[in-house]
């Protein structure tokens, strides 16, 4: 039989497995597994997709030779860019947002970070996608009316078909999707830090 | 000093103690030096934001213990199926210092996550002024907890030992 005395004196024996004196090699550890590096690399890809779909579309209005007759189909291309660009800057924000939840405070308070970056997203959601959508296609309608203008009227129903049906696929699909997945890692690194907090309470 | 030197200090004044907390906790030597590796990792990553309201040692391990729980908990399933192997390979007779060593790794990896943290910062002689802050309890509560897993911790290392 031993008490925890023994076993205390059993543990502060020194090892025979020494901890290697040099610093472990940094790159070892897969940080890609992370729920929040997850939630960082999507709002990082998101900003420089924006950001190269914007510059893609400033080049096509400079050098496209497009030979527009109307200055707002122009317009409609810089309103595009600018919307990505905001859009892009949101994202960045969000992601700085992520990056300064303290992975170095207490449970509880690391928690708390959380659960104020979750009522922020929340809010942010709500009225960022709509807001997003609607300028968006906005813009885009100004860019059809001189562009699909002298189009044969089939030609019109087909290419506003195909351009619905993918804002429609978009939204009710890739964009939901992609939200609730957010909401599921978000909830998940949540009911972790949860269970912690709920373990370390727990006095009996 | 630089970052990098205070790294290393910090590395060397440290990382002997963070190891055996890793132990500790998973009762596996590999999955041990891994977190010390990605807890050291989470220090050099944030370095900038040791404000100097702690102690170097309560920032490190509360680092170290956060890291651990992070990792438990995303493994619990097949943590526990390493510890319950590691505890079936162990031989039948536990006769030297070293078995005896394993088999008290094995037993606190048997206790809930939080709790092993906590006991072994108690076996690392940590006061529980500092345990507290680590892990963000109070120390009334602590001293409570403390109790009743050292208890536990006791029992679950004497049924093996008599096996």
């Amino acid at each position: 039989m031993q008490d925890f005395d023994a076993l205390k004196n059993m543990w502060q024996q020194p090892s025979t497995e020494k901890v290697d004196k040099t610093l472990p090699p940094l790159k070892r550890v897969n940080h890609s597994a992370g729920l929040k590096m997850k939630l960082l690399r999507e709002q990082l890809i998101g900003a420089i997709m924006l950001v190269i779909t914007a510059i893609l579309i400033s080049l096509m209005a400079l050098y496209g030779n497009f030979n527009f007759v109307h200055w707002y189909t122009y317009a409609a291309m810089v309103l595009v860019c600018f919307i990505c660009l905001v859009q892009a800057a949101i994202l960045l924000a969000t992601y700085r947002k992520i990056k300064h939840i303290d992975d170095t405070v207490v449970p509880a308070i690391h928690l708390q970070h959380w659960e104020a970056y979750y009522a922020f997203r929340k809010k942010q959601i709500r009225w960022n996608m709509p807001v997003y959508y609607i300028l968006l296609n906005i813009a885009l309608g100004i860019y059809f009316v001189e562009v699909l203008g002298g189009m044969p009227i089939f030609n019109v129903v087909i290419l506003l078909a195909i351009y619905f049906g993918w804002m429609f696929f978009a939204w009710f699909y890739l964009g939901k999707k992609k939200m609730k997945q957010e909401d599921a890692r978000l909830q998940k690194i949540m009911d972790e830090l949860r269970g912690i907090v709920g373990q370390l309470n727990v006095v009996e | 000093m630089n970052q990098q030197d205070q790294f290393t200090n910090l590395y060397n004044e440290y990382g002997e103690g963070i190891k055996k907390l890793c132990l500790g906790y998973t009762g596996d030597a590999v999955l041990a030096q891994d977190l010390l590796q990605e807890t050291f990792i989470a220090v050099w990553n944030n370095m900038q934001k040791f404000r100097g309201d702690a102690k170097w040692s309560t920032w490190i391990y509360r680092i170290a213990a956060n890291t651990c729980l992070a990792y438990l908990r995303k493994k619990k399933d097949t943590g526990m199926d390493i510890a319950n192997s590691a505890l079936a390979m162990l031989p039948d007779e536990i006769n030297t210092k070293e078995q005896e060593i394993q088999l008290l790794h094995k037993c606190i990896s048997r206790l809930a996550e939080t709790d092993r943290l906590i006991i072994t910062l108690v076996m690392e002689d940590k006061p529980y002024e500092e345990i507290a802050a680590i892990t963000g309890i109070t120390e009334n509560n602590l001293r409570v907890k403390i109790y009743r897993i050292k208890k536990q911790l006791t029992e679950i290392y004497n049924s093996y030992a008599r096996l």
